[in-house]
């Protein structure tokens, strides 16, 4: 990742760790257009005329506005609050620099909020969190034009990469919680359901504490497990009888509470979750534990717990910073933990089941395949923009083009899948262009999160009918092979179709199929609850 | 002493390996960003803080040890 970062003084020191190519001091005639990321980051200048100051901070705003300009739309570009480093005026009634500075601040908030590469990194979180070093160091600030105090870099370098992982989005998806003076104090096999300590004074009011912030990630969209050796009836027990234990069996999206290694156990959730282990941090009390766990999987993070409870909070804050922070959260992830249960739930239950037939009838699988209309065009488009793996043709669009076909009457159909567990929402979609007698599956994708249970033969089925029905004489299809979707490519033969494709035509990778729609015959499926709007 | 202060230097300057002579003249590393990198570094490891004038001064691993020597002795 390289930066280009605008400045008004010397930085190097602070971005050590990091690949960056500053701007000369408050110059904003050259920009490198190839760095992959551009930030603001100016620091009010040491200068004992408020007037001027003010004035300064005004010229600042606009070059942001310039300089914006000049920044592809397609990178971010990333601008530091402004703060004011230095102590109180001579007169203390004279505001005119603070109300400077929050004018500025306002402004760039605004500024971002209509611009969607723009964000906003608020620099008063890092001095707030740095307070035993001093931000300033005079001696440096003299020797080297160093405002802020250099011995800070590293605390800022990583500071920064997590301001810049929460933009990009690269948070951890998971936390893997121990239980015994993790999430409560003393031993549940020993001190009993009622007997250890959580609620009340301290060090139980510790530990509330401590789970109510990890009930606060969980409502950001943090996935919740637990990994602890006990036996899984005394700690069932405890869900059910202490009420003082905040994080509720509901709010866990995957457990293995047994006497097995914890390292297996995590293996396990990992694959339960269908999430990657790097996705993944462990917390434990036991240093024998983490060492495992550090040395077995080293791509789950591990970081020391501390020893004493009142230490806690200050623990919960830096899992915070260092690994959970998002720029944004959207109604998406929040919604991801209860997706993920709900599929949780699946896969359990489809252990159970030897006869997949009776699995998938016990689900009560309902189907609704419905007209695209003003409502989910916006989801249709982004469908076709993110899904890879099953899309036959990976054609993307955007809402535009999505109106287009409706307007030429072709079909656009989308299908949502409710069972007993949840309800998916719009989950796949089908384009279907006609001409006369004859038709072409334009786009036909599916997420994976439905798969595995033939809802996509079921739904190209009762479209295939419904062409039929109108008179459709012939239906053409495509597959067309990208590095995502090969376990597609024997798709439409599966349902029926014909190849027409040479075999290795070594000119065009796709392939082409065809299916007489007189030879076709769909028979309705008792598994599912098709209805159609 | 002497190891300690060579290894931190080879650290900030990036250096492959270290001559025990190594001063301002004949490493091209050392410029003076490196400079006061370098001195942020000695004065963390040793807990130590050095006068402008004397970090002004300091132009070889020799002169660093010589400052601390001093500073030990007081």
């Amino acid at each position: 990742m390289n930066h280009f970062i605008f400045r008004n003084t010397t930085l190097e020191p602070l971005f050590k760790s990091h690949k960056v190519e500053f701007s000369g001091y408050d110059d904003i005639s050259y920009i490198n257009h190839t760095a992959d990321i551009f930030s603001w980051f100016y620091i009010l200048p040491y200068q004992q005329d408020n007037n001027i100051l003010v004035d300064q901070i005004t010229f600042f705003y606009q070059n942001i506005e310039m300089v914006y300009a000049q920044i592809p739309d397609t990178k971010y570009f990333c601008i530091f609050t402004l703060f004011n480093p230095f102590s109180s005026p001579v007169k203390t009634g004279d505001l005119s620099l603070m109300n400077a500075i929050n004018e500025f601040n306002q402004n760039i908030i605004q500024f971002s909020k209509s611009r969607n590469n723009v964000k906003i990194i608020n620099s008063s979180d890092f001095i707030l969190n740095n307070q035993k070093v001093d931000l300033i160091d005079w001696k440096y600030y003299f020797i080297s034009q160093m405002l802020i105090n250099p011995k800070l870099s590293r605390s800022f370098g990583i500071w920064f990469k997590s301001q810049i992982d929460a933009i990009l989005l690269k948070r951890k998806k998971c936390l893997v919680l121990d239980l015994d003076n993790t999430l409560w104090g003393g031993i549940l096999g020993e001190d009993g359901v009622t007997g250890i300590k959580i609620g009340g004074d301290y060090p139980g009011n510790a530990f509330t504490e401590f789970q109510k912030s990890i009930i606060n990630l969980k409502k950001s969209g943090i996935i919740l497990s637990i990994c602890s050796k006990n036996n899984e009836s005394d700690v069932l027990e405890a869900w059910n009888k202490n009420t003082n234990i905040i994080i509720k069996k509901s709010d866990i999206s995957s457990y293995r509470i047994n006497w097995n290694n914890k390292a297996d156990n995590i293996r396990e959730i990992a694959d339960e979750l269908n999430i990657g282990l790097d996705s993944m941090v462990f917390i434990d009390d036991n240093p024998t534990e983490r060492e495992l766990v550090k040395q077995i999987l080293p791509d789950v993070t591990t970081p020391d717990f501390p020893i004493q409870p009142y230490d806690l909070p200050n623990f919960s804050t830096k899992l915070v910073s260092d690994y959970f922070q998002a720029y944004n959260i959207t109604e998406e992830d929040i919604n991801k933990t209860k997706q993920y249960k709900s599929n949780t739930e699946r896969a359990v239950f489809k252990k159970s089941f030897d006869d997949f037939n009776q699995y998938l009838l016990s689900l009560e699988i309902a189907i609704l395949i419905e007209k695209a209309s003003a409502l989910s065009i916006p989801r249709i488009a982004q469908m076709t923009q993110k899904t890879n793996q099953f899309n036959l043709t990976t054609y993307r669009y955007t809402e535009g083009d999505i109106k287009e076909f409706i307007k030429n009457d072709d079909w656009v159909f989308t299908i949502d899948i409710k069972d007993k567990f949840g309800d998916n929402g719009i989950t796949g979609l089908m384009i279907i262009e006609l001409d006369n007698s004859k038709a072409r599956i334009n786009s036909f994708l599916l997420s994976c999160r439905v798969l595995g249970k033939g809802i996509e033969v079921a739904f190209i089925s009762h479209l295939l009918n419904k062409l039929k029905e109108s008179g459709i004489k012939k239906v053409f299809a495509e597959y067309i092979p990208t590095p995502k979707n090969s376990q597609v490519k024997d798709f439409y033969e599966k349902v029926g179709f014909k190849s027409v494709s040479l075999e290795n035509d070594k000119v065009s990778p796709t392939r082409e199929f065809i299916i007489k729609l007189e030879d076709f015959h769909f028979e309705k499926s008792n598994i599912y609850n098709i209805e159609e709007k | 002493m002497e190891e300690k202060i060579l290894n931190i230097i080879k650290d900030v300057f990036e250096l492959e390996d270290i001559d025990n002579n190594v001063s301002q003249d004949n490493c091209i590393k050392w410029d003076s960003l490196n400079h006061l990198n370098l001195i942020l570094e000695i004065e963390m490891e040793f807990d130590v803080s050095f006068d402008p004038e004397e970090i002004a001064e300091i132009k070889s691993a020799s002169n660093i040890l010589s400052l601390l020597k001093k500073r030990n002795l007081n």
